[in-house]
């Protein structure tokens, strides 16, 4: 595979540095640490942020179909802008952001490989000026259910044998800790992971750039090393399920995974439910413990 | 001079009004604020194990009492401006007070300063950490 499947769905910076004035594209920054977006962003980039912005703040989900209308509208995006998202942390809210932007349907999404990282190593401009656009019309259509798993539909795919992949640390899947090195617990219960899933770290699929790598590196490591197979449906997670859409982005667009979804509620729902199966340790079903095939990040 | 407690009302009394946008910048201005490591705690950066684990990025902290006075010596990547801003606040609160006011340093700071909704439920839970350990470390030093 020389090419990935679906290469439009990136760009570059220099595309975006040549774009940022453009009417019919809409720049969206979504960070971990949302003090970067005041402190210097892409010109012309607004600000989108998953956690407070794209989830429900009292309801565990996130917001209605109403809410996401009236986020794109607020930002000058209509149903027919080319939305192109970026970010901090080689860009896992980014994608975070692209799959609940594919979560309402909206069609053309897509990232800035290499995100803030990569802009900042080329030395490009940063803007303190907060962007703000004509409110639009925009008329969101009900979620695709295509792109998102729910708990019981995890337990049925688990069942059934089919591909899970689970991108947190390796210290995360066997159980060993229940938050990411280095990051607060945020009160799982329970460590380990789903019986069956692969334990493939998100950080294997990008480079020091921050940009992703390349589809011929990608295939061997989720097709050849991990044999997943791209026909067979697959459910990735991780903790609060950010990591995972990195992830779920590399399969359903890089490598053209025809049926992939994101398992949002991921470890934080799992390690905190009754009843459900977890493996202890590093082997995907069950003792021996052996390492799986992937190495550390 | 003022207690810790009277600091923090002050630094409080400047976030309360500001709208997100604005407190975002405020706290920015903290973070610009904290001053880079001396030559000696760079060294000891080397050589003794300061790093905050459980907090996300990297954060190094140093309790420091000199004659019964407090002093919070600190670095925060800089990919993390949220996170020095708020260990700068810290920092300004408790510099040269004795060493009991520490207990002073409450856990729902970041809800009196109106930051808790602005940054959302799992990046505040983070932040109410470092106060907690900030607190523990300065009322163990010596």
């Amino acid at each position: 595979m020389a090419e990935y499947a679906d290469p439009d769905v990136l760009v570059s910076t220099e595309w975006v540095a040549e774009h940022h004035n453009d009417p019919a594209v809409r720049i969206v920054e979504s960070n971990e640490d949302r003090a970067l977006y005041t402190q210097g962003h892409v010109p012309g980039a607004v600000e989108i942020d998953w956690q407070v912005d794209l989830q429900d703040q009292v309801v565990r989900d996130y917001v209605d179909r109403k809410g996401f209308e009236e986020i794109c509208r607020s930002n000058g995006i209509t149903n027919d802008t080319t939305v192109i998202f970026y970010g901090d942390k080689n860009n896992w809210w980014a994608c975070y952001a692209f799959w609940v932007f594919k979560l309402y349907g909206h069609p053309q999404c897509k990232i800035m490989n290499g995100g803030r990282k990569k802009w900042q190593l080329e030395d490009r401009s940063w803007s303190t000026d907060r962007a703000s656009y004509a409110p639009t019309t925009y008329i969101a259509p009900e979620q695709d259910k295509s792109v998102r798993a729910l708990r019981e539909e995890v337990l049925k795919h688990q069942k059934a044998g089919k591909n899970l992949v689970d991108v947190r640390s390796p210290e995360e899947y066997s159980g060993e800790r229940l938050h990411m090195p280095d990051y607060p617990n945020e009160g799982a219960l329970r460590g380990g992971h789903i019986p069956g899933a692969v334990n493939i770290p998100w950080p294997l699929s990008v480079n020091e750039d921050g940009t992703f790598k390349t589809a011929k590196e990608l295939e061997k490591l989720y097709c050849k090393t991990n044999h997943l197979k791209r026909r067979s449906p697959t459910i990735a997670y991780c903790r609060i399920g950010e990591r995972s859409s990195l992830t779920w982005f590399v399969l359903k667009y890089l490598l053209g995974f025809g049926n992939v979804r994101n398992y949002d509620g991921s470890w934080m729902e799992w390690g905190n439910c009754v009843g459900v199966p977890i493996i202890k340790g590093s082997h995907p079903q069950s003792a021996p413990d052996t390492n799986t095939p992937t190495s550390s990040p | 001079m003022e207690t810790v407690n009277e600091r923090l009302d002050q630094i409080v009394e400047e976030f309360v009004d500001l709208d997100g946008r604005e407190k975002l910048e405020l706290l920015l201005d903290f973070a610009n604020r904290l001053p880079p490591l001396s030559d000696e705690y760079t060294a000891k950066k080397n050589t003794e194990d300061r790093r905050v684990h459980e907090c996300q990025t990297s954060v190094f902290l140093w309790p420091e009492i000199s004659n019964g006075s407090m002093n919070l010596v600190a670095e925060v990547a800089e990919e993390a401006p949220t996170v020095k801003g708020f260990v700068a606040i810290l920092a300004e609160a408790v510099a040269s007070r004795p060493q009991p006011e520490a207990q002073e340093l409450p856990e729902d700071l970041l809800e009196k300063m109106g930051l808790a909704d602005v940054l959302g439920m799992l990046r505040s839970r983070g932040l109410r950490a470092i106060v907690s350990r900030v607190r523990q470390e300065l009322i163990n030093a010596k």
